[in-house]
């Protein structure tokens, strides 16, 4: 699809990671006053991570199912630790998803953000590496550096620049994660001794070829990972750290998190869990899927009861990355192929969703629902790029969020009808407390006076929100190009588990 | 008996004298000051201070004369890659203290040459501990080293909590050199009057009831000067009074000369798998102990006490494994951690030292708004406070990577597990300035930290080393488990 372009033997992946970190250390030598240059800055910065993950594109072959552009470097010798990064189906479109969301994250904190401004966006940057990071390693040591390293600007961000209860809602955030990855960290040095490596593909190999662990060892492992990953979701019971963290965190941070930080966590279950102790993934299948079952239920309820705008997004996350873990722990080509798209797509919509409710929160301070209404006349255009966002969240045909829950739901029912009519439950709720959000916060009656001179959409909120509608739009007509990216990979890695 | 001492007997005890000379010339430079003077910084006793240190440090790298040291002084001491570890631990904090030590003396009015004088000496004794290969040698160096701490933890004789911390770490310390002692002579009795730690190791008398009774005694009195649990009821009031600079150093240097010592001790006597049990107990309840402790405190030199025993408690688990007979070399993290350890806590106590200049600050509230005033500061203490709790990327990750990587693959599972709940715990309470520092405004009356360069300097380069070793720890992996190996034969 993308011509022949010439190779020019670039650590392509290194670019992609390491150039924010490089930008926040550069931007660190600003002087703080110049908040101009340090907006145009991390833009910029941001803006070339886009480019260099294009070039990533560019390199990666659509038809190997492999590991790709990897490079690896002896890191920490005696202790084993290889710089080790590749790319492959599963992978490249959420650093896709990280690249493209971050400039627009960046133009959208023009004016929300005022104070302390540089160490905002070196914030940013430095989570951005975090992200990419984890999305790319292929050393588990060097995984759970950039998973956890993405943690502290996360915390700096919600606790900094957050709403009244930042402190607490951050603090949340870091224990729980923590707990997680300190149980994943004792399990990654725990399979280091059986099997002696870090280096994931080698793990791998290892798993299957020889059965270096018993079904005891590999229920613990599993377990320890899955913890970790299942908070990081947040997978029923463990979100409760979610709404806390959404609503307290400012707009930027909302974006992130919801767009690509819960990815993590099924990205982690895709990538470690189910892959290295399938064993212990499949005996364990029925209580995950009762779990992934409950939360889009149980989120879909709590989102329909909510006056809180960003909470009710934030519940809604719960119940749509229910569908992601359903389908990675029913794994066939098809749910695989729906989960990974429906991460991406959940990035889109609610990132778009998040940053919108940034813009009204700027303009009038609150988030009640019933402080809102009838404003559907008053900025028509921002009507307009809501409801797009909306109705990509609740799956419209013909947008992007359609086609992921489509297959996930179509791959469930082939195997496991009655968790495929659950779930389908989801799908309904979703349209109902969507659109009944949607009734109470833009049509109806205008009832109070201060929404009657709320500015429409500004252009340089309309640049932000435009590349989100283009996207949607264009996996919702047309997502060939971002399946056969995955494709290939996914073949193997369903065939892998099914050996 | 003709008294010779060769060349490479003088290379030993190179560092020490140095340390020793040091000291001296920093008492006379000060000879003849008034009484006014305490007020002032005395940059110069400083610079002394730290030529000294430079050149000890620099004595490290000297080799001796012959190639292998062996025992040199009839077996008392050695001269081996581990002991020159151990002395660069004490040398390097040594260093740090004393850049320390002026401006935040003479804000309290009390600066004089003895303070930087006792630093020099005591770490002339650390460096003789880290080194010492028999009975009396050891004895000797703890209570050379003990003294001169006792007289820095009681600096401000005038302060209500410093002679209490003082008197009462004077007495406890007093008790547990009674222990040391009686071990010791137990352990002479049991192994036939042999003094040499290589005498001991080769002594039939190791299945003497006799000998475990003096080894477990002996451990005692190294438990208490590490602040292990149940001898750690002196570290959080000791803290509480001394000088944050002489906390720094104690907090460190004594800790690292002392468990370099055990380590070399436990290494050659062996003890058992019945020690390793009692060791291993010890370093649970320690690691608990110490960080629930510190979950509560609003005092951050009490808060960075409990930090220090809990870290007690994670550097005694390569010796519960080096114990237990099949991996002596998991030890080698010992030297690793307390370099990590002692960058990372110097770049805290600098901080400490920053806020408390002029004033006593040391409550978690007395930190708000920091890094609106002083980011730098606040940024080295950040760093410091994330490699305490070991997350990634710091010092104190691979450090805890290294003795949990150990406890895992000799099977103390257990172990390994209480080690990451206690990390756990930690990150509760290290968080806790962290907050104050970043997401608190600062006070009305909050005065701007006026940090001297001393302190600005220790801060910045104990924090850059601590991410250093973080990212490119190979050096000094390799480093430690060398010099392990150097001892193991």
């Amino acid at each position: 699809m993308i011509p022949e372009l010439p190779s020019f033997n670039l650590p392509v992946l290194t670019l992609v990671t390491l150039t924010p970190a490089i930008g926040a250390l550069l931007l660190s030598l600003v002087d703080r006053n110049n908040k101009a240059l340090l907006r145009q800055g991390s833009l910029m910065i941001s803006c070339l991570t886009l480019l260099f993950s294009l070039l990533m594109v560019a390199n990666f072959d659509n038809s190997v199912g492999t590991m790709q552009l990897e490079e690896s470097h002896s890191w920490i010798e005696s202790l084993g630790i290889n710089y080790h990064l590749g790319v492959d189906g599963i992978s490249i479109l959420l650093v896709l998803l990280t690249c493209f969301s971050m400039p627009l994250v960046f133009l959208s904190t023009w004016k929300a953000i005022d104070d302390r401004v540089k160490e905002f966006h070196i914030a940013l940057l430095l989570l951005q590496t975090g992200m990419i990071g984890a999305f790319v390693s292929l050393d588990l040591i060097l995984f759970y550096l950039f998973y956890e390293a993405m943690l502290i600007p996360m915390y700096l961000i919600i606790g900094i620049w957050g709403g009244r209860e930042r402190v607490y809602a951050a603090l949340k955030f870091f224990i729980y994660t923590m707990v997680g990855s300190l149980m994943m960290f004792l399990a990654i040095l725990y399979l280091y001794q059986h099997a002696g490596t870090f280096d994931l593909p080698l793990l791998l190999e290892r798993l299957r070829t020889t059965h270096l662990l018993d079904a005891n060892q590999q229920f613990w492992l599993f377990s320890a990972f899955t913890l970790s990953f299942a908070i990081k979701v947040p997978l029923f019971p463990f979100h409760t750290w979610l709404p806390d963290a959404h609503v307290q965190a400012p707009t930027a941070g909302s974006v992130v998190l919801a767009g690509v930080l819960l990815k993590m966590g099924t990205y982690g279950l895709l990538r470690f869990s189910i892959p290295l102790f399938h064993d212990a993934a499949f005996n364990l299948q029925p209580l995950m899927c009762w779990l992934a079952v409950i939360g889009i239920i149980f989120g879909a309820c709590m989102a329909l009861v909510q006056n809180d705008i960003k909470k009710l997004i934030a519940y809604s996350s719960v119940s749509h990355l229910g569908f992601v873990v359903l389908a990675c722990f029913i794994p066939n080509v098809e749910t695989i192929t729906g989960a990974i798209l429906q991460m991406v797509n959940h990035g889109l919509s609610t990132g778009m969703l998040f940053l919108m409710i940034g813009i009204i929160y700027e303009r009038r301070h609150t988030r009640e629902l019933a402080d809102y209404g009838g404003l559907a006349k008053v900025i028509p255009l921002f009507t307009i790029f809501f409801l797009i966002a909306v109705l990509s969240s609740i799956g419209l045909p013909g947008l992007n969020g359609f086609i992921g829950e489509f297959l996930i739901l179509y791959g469930v029912f082939k195997v496991f009808p009655l968790w495929g009519v659950l779930a389908s439950t989801g799908v309904v709720l979703g349209a109902l407390y969507m659109l009944n959000m949607v009734k109470k916060f833009l049509f109806g009656p205008l009832v109070h006076a201060e929404n009657r001179n709320v500015a429409d959409l500004s252009p340089r909120e309309i640049l932000y929100l435009l590349p989100f509608v283009v996207m949607m739009v264009w996996i919702g007509l047309y997502p060939a190009p971002l399946i056969n990216m995955v494709k290939p990979t996914l073949s193997l890695y369903v065939e892998m588990l099914k050996s | 008996m003709e008294l010779t001492i060769s060349g490479a007997e003088i290379v030993a005890i190179l560092p020490a004298g140095i340390l020793v000379v040091t000291g001296l010339v920093q008492l006379f430079a000060d000879l003849g000051r008034s009484a006014e003077d305490k007020h002032s910084e005395k940059t110069h006793l400083a610079m002394i201070g730290v030529t000294g240190f430079l050149l000890a440090f620099a004595a490290l790298f000297v080799q001796g004369s012959e190639a292998s040291a062996g025992e040199l002084y009839a077996g008392a001491m050695t001269d081996d890659l581990f002991g020159r570890m151990g002395a660069g631990v004490v040398i390097m904090t040594g260093l740090f203290s004393t850049l320390m030590a002026g401006s935040y003396l003479a804000s309290r009015g009390s600066n004089s040459a003895e303070f930087t004088a006792l630093i020099s000496f005591g770490a002339g004794s650390m460096a003789l501990l880290c080194q010492a290969t028999n009975l009396i040698s050891i004895f000797v160096a703890i209570e050379t080293l003990s003294l001169a701490v006792y007289v820095m933890a009681g600096y401000f004789k005038d302060e209500r909590a410093a002679s209490e911390g003082a008197f009462k770490y004077f007495v406890l310390g007093a008790f547990s050199s009674g222990f040391l002692l009686l071990g010791m002579a137990f352990i002479y009795g049991a192994t036939g009057g042999s003094v040499s730690l290589t005498d001991i190791a080769a002594s039939d008398g190791q299945q003497d009831t006799l000998f475990s009774v003096g080894t477990l005694l002996v451990l005692i009195g190294f438990a208490f000067k590490v602040g292990a649990v149940p001898f750690h009821s002196w570290v959080p009031d000791v803290y509480q009074g001394a000088p944050v600079v002489a906390v720094g150093w104690m907090a460190v240097a004594v800790k690292a000369s002392s468990l370099f010592c055990l380590c070399r001790f436990l290494l050659f006597t062996g003890g058992g798998n019945d020690l390793a049990q009692l060791l291993a107990a010890i370093s649970v309840v320690t690691m608990l102990l110490g960080n629930l402790a510190a979950l509560n405190q609003q005092s951050l030199k009490r808060m960075m006490a409990y930090s220090g025993i809990a870290h007690t408690g994670y550097l005694l688990i390569p010796l519960v494994i080096a114990l237990s007979g099949d991996g002596p070399s998991a030890a080698a993290s010992i030297p690793f951690y307390m370099f990590a350890y002692a960058a990372t806590t110097l770049a805290a106590f600098g901080v400490l030292a920053a806020i408390s200049v002029g004033s006593d600050r040391d409550q978690i509230h007395d930190l708000d708004g920091l890094a609106k005033n002083r980011p730098l500061l606040a940024l080295g203490f950040t760093v410091a406070l994330l490699s305490l709790a070991g997350i990634p990327l710091t010092a104190g990750f691979i450090g805890k990577l290294l003795i949990l990587s150990d406890a895992i693959q000799h099977g103390f599972l257990l172990l390994a597990l209480v080690g990451i709940i206690a990390s756990l715990i930690s990150v509760y309470f290290y968080l806790r300035p962290v907050v104050s520092m970043w997401f608190r405004e600062p006070k009305s009356s909050f005065e701007l930290v006026s940090a001297s360069w001393g302190i600005t300097f220790t801060v910045a380069v104990c924090g850059f080393a601590t991410i250093c070793i973080g990212l490119f720890p190979d050096w000094l992996i390799d480093l430690s488990k060398r010099s392990v190996e150097a001892i193991l034969g």
